[in-house]
């Protein structure tokens, strides 16, 4: 079992750009995209994140599992909102229209009365709600097969992180691969022993219990080990002045312009929210609504 | 400034920020809010924050918060165990009640915060999730990275109580006010919107709920205090810090994703937050035995 960083050297314009400046843009498309359930807008966003996502040259193939799992989740989410009716209501839509009416159900046990009224806002709602989780995960996907997993300290250190968490976080890092081949070492102790992970049998207590001897060794294993980490630590002063980083980061001149941008769309997305309140609710075409009207 | 005059400007100063925040909420709610929805999650956060600075403040002696070479080392050794395990826990066909898969290695933040302190929790979570969900390739989602961050956070609040068992008698007392005030809420104004319908709704009978599920809680901390105070102080601060993790993340996506709260209750809260309790009640124990087991032969 090979525990491998998504990350890999593909020389993109996206890759070129200080990770400092893409975690600004990314941090600032979240708190803009959030602001807005208009459809029109919210494929704008799509269309930012989808142009990042390209412009990093990911292929389906190596994206393939990771946007499998998360579009079963956004879809099964979406059709509980919109099952359940109350999604939107009151912030992204004040009036409904019906198309057709379901139930009323009787629900078990509570023997509450279910009714689902299928309305024009409900469904556009749905499909603006789908598309800003896939605009926020195409953002999202997009970071850990782009950003150097060895950038990450001196990344969060340059903005603002302590040095201390700063460091924790580049050891947490670096740590990974150690930890893996120690994970995998257990494994494959364990199986020689005749433990089979793949089919643990009993009731759910006993087959969660079973999991203990292959968490427990690579847990206190690593703990034991850091023991002699922190020794030699100690020995070097660790924390006492001043910390310096073996990678420097630098901002160019693209890097500017795309935090000037970042800072601008959150700002102006926020302005416009403020000043022009109904392009954060529901846009509704006439052409569907004529579809409640005829019904 | 002498320190207590310190103290004072920073006790008042969290203070106009906290009542400014919630000041901010209350206009959120009200009818001009609507046009700054899409940041409410923001304000949750930041509430969030500010009332953990407030605990940090009220308790900044303690040695539970402090970062010394220790704490950076497991930190990290937290952070990239529970990275590596979550991406296998993703990766490995392992068993799973309904559509909710296993995931075992939510005893590792539990565990970290438990003995480390609510830093090294904080850190082993949420940094934790960060790795296990670049492994996989799933991306950065910041509110469920905090979420996992609380996971750890709450049960190092422990180390702040003299013993194990002060922290019980705290969280009982915690359970008893909070059981009160939920009931008391729902009978001052038992008609509100059904989630489902919108319909004007009577649920007083949620009273028994509460009252019914606190006094469970409170039966179930002496239950498990016989078989030992670790157990039960690490099962009931592990719940905890699984309720405020899960649940934070889950109301916070309500903004996010924009999810009903019956969604995020019963799509990511309940089924989340199920199946972590139920595997951190019966690993972290566990693992909690066999440190306890190396640290006395050790003897650090």
């Amino acid at each position: 079992m090979l525990i491998t960083w998504k990350y890999r050297e593909r020389n993109t314009i996206i890759q070129r750009l200080d990770p400092r400046a893409r975690i600004i843009f990314m941090l600032a498309m979240l708190f803009s995209v959030v602001q807005f359930w208009d459809l029109r807008l919210v494929l704008g966003f799509l269309a930012l994140a989808l142009a990042q996502y390209f412009l990093a040259r990911l292929t389906w193939r190596e994206t393939r599992r990771a946007w499998l799992l998360i579009s079963i989740l956004i879809v099964f989410m979406t059709i509980l909102t919109f099952l359940t009716g109350r999604g939107g209501v009151s912030y992204a839509y004040f009036e409904e229209h019906v198309i057709t009416r379901l139930g009323p159900f009787s629900l078990p046990i509570v023997g509450w009365q279910i009714g689902l009224d299928i309305t024009v806002e409900k469904t556009v709602f749905a499909i603006s709600q789908m598309v800003r989780m896939f605009a926020i995960t195409t953002l999202a996907v997009t970071v850990p097969y782009t950003i150097d997993p060895s950038l990450y300290g001196v990344t969060f250190r340059g903005l603002g992180l302590p040095d201390k968490f700063a460091y924790a976080m580049d050891l947490a890092f670096r740590f990974v691969p150690t930890l893996g081949r120690d994970f995998s070492i257990t494994l494959d102790s364990q199986r020689a022993r005749g433990y089979e992970v793949e089919k643990l049998e009993g009731g759910i207590i006993a087959q969660i219990r079973k999991l203990a001897p292959l968490i427990v060794p690579v847990t206190i294993n690593a703990i034991v080990s850091g023991e002699d980490i922190i020794d030699a630590m100690d020995l070097r002063c660790f924390g006492i002045g001043k910390r310096t980083w073996l990678q420097k980061l630098r901002y160019r001149k693209a890097d500017w312009a795309l935090i000037a941008f970042s800072v601008a769309m959150f700002v102006g997305c926020t302005v416009v929210r403020v000043a022009f309140p109904a392009l954060g609710f529901v846009w509704v075409p006439q052409w569907i609504l004529n579809l409640a009207t005829m019904g | 400034m002498s320190d207590t005059a310190k103290k004072a400007l920073t006790w008042l100063v969290v203070l106009v920020v906290f009542v400014a925040l919630m000041w901010i909420a209350s206009l959120l709610t009200g009818p001009e809010g609507v046009k700054l929805q899409g940041l409410a999650w923001l304000l949750w956060t930041l509430i969030a924050a500010v009332v953990i600075y407030i605990i940090y403040f009220a308790t900044a002696a303690s040695e539970a918060w402090v970062v010394g070479t220790r704490q950076v080392v497991y930190m990290a050794i937290g952070a990239a165990l529970y990275g590596v395990l979550s991406w296998w826990a993703n990766a490995a066909a392992l068993p799973s009640v309904s559509l909710v898969s296993l995931r075992p290695t939510v005893c590792l933040p539990i565990f970290f915060g438990f003995v480390f302190g609510p830093v090294v929790g904080f850190f082993t979570g949420a940094v934790g999730n960060i790795l296990g969900d670049f492994l996989t390739g799933w991306g950065v989602f910041p509110v469920w990275d905090i979420g996992n961050g609380f996971m750890g956070l709450m049960p190092g609040l422990v180390l702040l109580f003299a013993d194990k068992k002060r922290s019980l008698n705290a969280l009982t007392i915690a359970v008893a006010v909070l059981v009160v005030i939920a009931m008391a809420i729902i009978l001052i104004n038992p008609v509100v919107a059904h989630p489902w319908t919108g319909e004007e709704t009577n649920f007083g009978g949620w009273v028994w709920v509460f009252l019914i599920g606190g006094v469970v809680v409170i039966i179930g901390r002496f239950v498990l205090e016989r078989a030992g105070v670790d157990l039960a102080a690490v099962n009931i601060w592990g719940t905890l810090g699984i309720i405020v993790g899960i649940g934070f993340a889950s109301i916070a996506d309500i903004w996010v994703n924009g999810y009903t709260f019956f969604v995020a209750m019963v799509g990511e809260f309940t089924p989340a937050a199920g199946s972590n309790i139920l595997n951190a009640m019966i690993l972290t124990p566990i693992l909690l035995a066999a440190y306890q087991a190396v640290q006395a032969r050790t003897g650090r």
